[in-house]
Parts: structure tokens; C-alpha cells; sequence
């Protein structure tokens, strides 16, 4: 996406969304977690029809050592520095959860075939940062700023690591977290001078597994923060107790002039809408509301756990996940304030509705996915985190993850298995393996922010 | 130096001398057993064992709750051997340490250590 003219990305969302049509995505794959001792991986996806090996895994980068637990990953540039002509998209940060390494892949000298450029050992970044627990990664023009959720020991809240463009550790990005008690997501409005962060809770509270109990015990987070961005520090947080309990992913609406966003509360499984109204005031409220679904094993009805959700590029369209009940939701969020739901596909899970995916028995329900910049195809993986996947999915280790996609309508809306794809994550030449989020080598629809 | 036994109970009974004052997964990975592990801090549970004879000291771990505690888990980034010690390692001692929480619920007294309340008799 790069010339002569301007750097990468696009001039703006409209402009993505005429993008060509991905031929390729990348997905990290653990072995962390699952007995298998091996390090974790970057696969290379082919997703062009045309190929004689579409839908299948083309390429794996594994990490130096074992025990990373790749998660999330994110671009070194975006769209937020179009305008500079010495940057590209050329490397994929991927964050080791458990490790604290960051390893930073070049994906453009062959895209088929990244390779590893560097990796930032997690005990420098503890020493220097006294940071812990990686998780979201964004660039804002040759910035990048990491969201880590614990301390060198592993207790919330974490905060932020700042890297300059030679993924040099520059130090801590914010200069204070206020009174926020935990980290997880966060997302930047630059036109609005805001960023709005989210909570989950502790390294150590959640990388062993979850225990139900330690909500109660204020363990887990329930507020969504805003901050004053250029300050570096927040200025407001939106206590949403019951209705925002596990407060995950936060998005943006892509056009930078727009207010409005949008987070997942896992455990209360909603969606948390919010906006600055005509007063200049940040407002929020409840905008969808996932009813828990009685289960014959349970005692108690079992919740969706929306552990994410993502806006179209043209902000039409919200999707979001229940993993544990094991469907997929898209809702018209044309009216933010009033969204309609326009389609659901049901692909594994605990109510049983959906068992078998295209010849594929899926262990685990829907969990990340990203959508093509055309909002058309939507890739959707099953497994969320190794320890939680353990408690929830245990035969996911014998079956592993696999990687569907969902073709999507945005003209009318609607949603449906594609019958031709499906990659799965259990025939992998060392054993069943995880895949997790993915990306594309031209952005996508959660790596881009316009200035 | 003073040294304990460790023997490994699924794997033969296969048993090795370590420093006592080192993390069992060091120790062990030096002689070259193949062992999982994640944060190496204590705080993460990958590297969990379960310890079937002998004792540890791993008060610096803090991934366990006290129900994982009372079933013989140990996290070896952290735990170093008081006694000869006997264990079982891998993901095949893992059938007690991850559980549903929505179906088996804990008591109050197996929480984890800072937010747990003494059982009551």
C-alpha cells in the first residue's frame, strides 16, 4: 500500500473499504497450555479463492522459546501516519501474554513467509517498565503504545509501554493511571483528544484461569476510563457495574470525527454504548443485552461471554460473540443508540446448537474475528485463552481451534457460513494447536485510526 | 550444596538430584526434562505439578487458589524442594487443576490465599 506519494494505509475509511480483496492473513496459533511442547506460532492463511491452497495454513513462524502465549498482535503503522512517506506496514508486533516478550515480525520482505526481525525480551521490559501481562497494540503515527496489565509482579493495573519506530523502549506512555484498578483494551479518537480504556483484571488474577468467585471480590473489572490523550491521562471513568461486568474490547467508530464507541462486557455479555452529548458531556448506556440461556447440566443459565466485538469499516455493522453459547451476532448499529439485530451463525459452543462446522466437530465456540475491509468476510477462531479454554473446552485439546468464515451482507444485512472454508487448527503437523486473532497484511477492520 | 530427590512418578519413577535452594523448573529443565512453563514468576500456572510425596516451599506463587493448593498442586517456577520430593508432571496431572467454575464452585476457604476466609468447623 505504500508509493512515492504517502505512507501506509489509507486516506480514510472510505478509501479501505475499496481496498483490494485480502489473498492473505495471518493468525497466532499456542501450543502454550495445551501439553504440547513446542513455541507457539505466526500461520500465514491463503485466502484467495483463485489459490490452489485456499484455506489452509501456508506458512508458520514459530516464536524462539515455548510458553509466549501469542494473543493479540498489532501493526508498527497505520493509516494514522498515511501522510509520511518514510513509514510502511511492514511489521506485526506480537506480545507473549505470559512470557512479557515482544516479538516484532517483518510480514513485508515475503508476505507468504514473515520472518522474525526482533524480539524485546520480557525481563527488559519488566526492568525498565516495570510492566507485565502485554495485550493491545496500536501505532499512532510512528508511535506505538502497548497496553500491559500488570507490573513487573503481575498486580493490576499495569499501564502502557511506548515504543519509537525501532522498537526501542522509549519508557511508560502515560503519565499516570489515576485511580484506574485494571487494565485491558484501549482505543484513541485523536480529532476528540480521547482515549477510552477498558478493564479485565490482574495477570495473576486471570492467567491461571477464572474463578467466578474473584468477580465478587472486585478481582475483575466493571468501569470503562477516558482519557485526556495528549495529557497521557484519564480524566473520567464510567462505573457500569452489573451491566458491565468484564468490560473487554473498546472500539472507535472509524470516521475520526465521530464520538460514538462501542465496548463488550464479557460476563454481563453487553454492549456498552457511549458518546459526548451536546453538552460535551461523555455519556454511556446499555445498548444490547445477551439473556443468559438455560443449559440441562447447568444450575444456573449459562452466559454468552462476548469476549469481543468489532465495527464495520463503513460503522454500519457491530459484531460480537457469545464463546460460550456459540453464536455470532451481527446488529445494525446505523442508530447507535437503537441497534437491530440483522443476522446470527451459530459454529460450536456449550448449547449445542451447532456441533459440526463444515465436516469440523469445533471445540470451543466463536471468539476472535476479523472482518475484510470490504465487510464481507469475516473470520471468526475459537479459543480465547489456554488456562480458560481448559475449563470451559477440554476437548479442545485434543481438537484444537479452528478458523471459519462467515459471509456477511452489508448492503442488507445478514450473516451465513461460507460452506468452502474452514481451517482446522487440530491437523497441525505438531499436534492440535489455538489460533487466535488475525490480521491482514493490508490492515483491516481493528488496525486503523485516522488522525 | 545441599541436594533432594526428585522422582518423577509418570515418568518411571525416573529420579534426579537438585539444589535445594533452586525453582524446581529450573533444576529439572537442567537435566534435561522437558517441561511446560509461561511466566516463570510464579503467576500464570502453565508450569503446574502435582505433588504426590514430600514437601516445597512455593510461598512466592500466586496463581493457585487453595482448592488447586489442598490437591497437591505446585507451580515449579517458584517452588524449590524442602524434602526428597515424588511428582507428577505435564498436562497429565492437569485433571484436577482446571474445573468449570459455573458447575463447581468454590467455598470461601478455597479462594485464593488473599481473599480466602478460614473454613469454619
Amino acid at each position: 500500500m505504500t508509493s512515492d506519494c504517502c505512507g501506509p494505509g489509507y486516506a480514510s475509511p472510505a478509501e479501505a473499504i475499496r481496498a483490494p480483496r485480502e489473498k492473505l492473513l495471518y493468525t497466532i496459533a499456542i501450543y502454550t497450555g495445551t501439553g504440547i511442547q513446542k513455541p507457539d506460532y505466526l500461520a500465514t492463511v491463503d485466502v484467495d479463492p483463485e489459490s490452489p491452497t485456499y484455506s489452509q495454513v501456508i506458512h508458520r513462524l514459530e516464536m524462539p522459546g515455548i510458553g509466549d502465549e501469542l494473543h493479540h498482535m498489532g501493526w508498527n503503522a497505520c493509516s494514522s501516519c498515511f501522510d509520511d512517506g518514510s513509514m510502511s506496514r511492514k511489521y506485526l508486533i506480537l506480545p507473549g501474554v505470559r512470557s512479557n516478550n515482544l516479538h516484532i515480525v517483518d510480514t513485508a520482505s515475503d508476505p507468504r513467509a514473515p520472518r522474525l526481525h526482533k524480539v524485546i525480551d520480557g525481563a527488559e521490559i519488566r526492568a525498565k517498565a516495570d510492566l507485565s501481562g502485554p495485550h493491545t497494540v496500536h501505532c499512532l503515527g510512528s508511535e506505538i503504545i502497548i497496553s500491559f496489565l500488570g507490573d513487573a509482579k503481575g498486580e493490576a493495573p499495569g499501564g502502557y509501554l511506548h515504543l519509537n519506530k525501532d522498537f526501542e523502549i522509549v519508557g511508560r506512555w502515560e503519565n499516570s493511571m489515576g485511580a484506574i484498578k485494571f487494565g485491558y483494551d484501549f482505543w484513541y479518537q485523536p480529532r476528540h483528544n480521547v482515549m477510552v480504556s477498558s478493564e479485565w483484571a490482574a495477570p495473576n488474577t486471570f492467567m491461571p484461569g477464572f474463578d467466578l468467585e474473584e468477580v465478587g471480590h472486585l478481582k475483575y473489572g466493571r468501569e470503562l476510563h477516558f482519557w485526556d490523550f495528549e495529557k497521557r491521562e484519564p480524566i473520567e471513568s464510567m462505573y457500569l457495574g452489573e451491566d458491565g461486568l468484564i468490560p473487554l474490547e473498546v472500539k472507535f467508530h472509524h470516521d475520526p470525527d465521530s464520538t460514538h464507541g462501542f465496548c463488550g462486557a464479557a460476563l454481563s455479555s453487553n454492549v456498552i454504548h457511549w458518546w459526548k452529548d451536546g453538552a460535551d458531556k461523555w455519556q454511556w448506556e446499555k445498548i444490547i443485552d445477551v439473556e443468559n440461556e438455560p443449559h440441562p447440566d447447568w444450575p444456573i443459565p449459562v452466559p454468552g461471554v462476548m469476549s469481543a466485538i468489532l465495527v464495520s469499516m463503513d460503522d454500519k455493522y457491530l459484531y460480537l460473540n457469545n464463546w460460550l453459547h456459540g453464536d455470532m451476532r451481527q446488529y445494525d448499529i446505523s442508530d447507535p443508540h437503537n441497534p437491530v439485530l440483522t443476522g446470527q451463525v451459530w459454529m460450536g459452543g456449550l448449547l449445542g446448537r451447532a456441533p459440526v462446522v463444515n465436516g469440523v466437530t469445533i471445540a470451543g465456540g466463536p471468539q476472535m474475528f476479523q472482518l475484510s475491509l470490504d465487510g464481507r468476510r469475516l473470520y471468526v477462531t475459537t479459543s480465547l485463552f489456554s488456562t480458560w479454554d481448559n475449563q470451559f473446552y477440554p476437548e479442545i485439546r485434543e481438537r484444537g481451534g479452528v478458523m471459519v468464515m462467515i459471509d456477511c451482507d452489508p448492503e442488507n444485512g445478514g450473516m451465513t457460513l461460507n460452506p468452502d472454508f474452514i481451517v482446522d487448527f487440530g491437523k497441525e503437523p505438531n499436534g492440535p494447536s489455538r489460533c487466535h486473532e488475525a490480521r491482514y497484511p493490508g490492515g483491516d477492520c481493528t488496525s486503523d485510526i485516522w488522525l | 550444596m545441599t541436594t533432594r530427590v526428585v522422582t518423577l512418578a509418570n515418568r518411571n519413577n525416573a529420579s534426579y538430584e537438585v539444589d535445594a535452594r533452586r525453582p524446581l523448573l529450573e533444576a529439572l529443565r537442567d537435566h534435561g526434562i522437558d517441561l511446560p512453563y509461561g511466566c516463570k514468576y510464579g503467576g500464570c500456572i502453565t508450569c503446574a505439578a502435582k505433588l504426590t510425596a514430600g514437601q516445597v516451599d512455593q510461598r512466592r506463587q500466586v496463581a493457585l487458589n487453595n482448592r488447586q493448593v489442598n490437591d497437591g498442586y505446585v507451580i515449579l517456577c517458584v517452588a524449590r524442594p524442602v524434602t526428597d520430593i515424588t511428582l507428577e508432571i505435564g498436562v497429565e496431572c492437569h485433571d484436577k487443576l482446571y474445573r468449570n467454575p459455573f458447575l463447581d464452585p468454590l467455598k470461601p476457604h478455597e479462594l485464593k490465599a488473599d481473599i480466602a476466609t478460614p473454613e469454619e468447623h
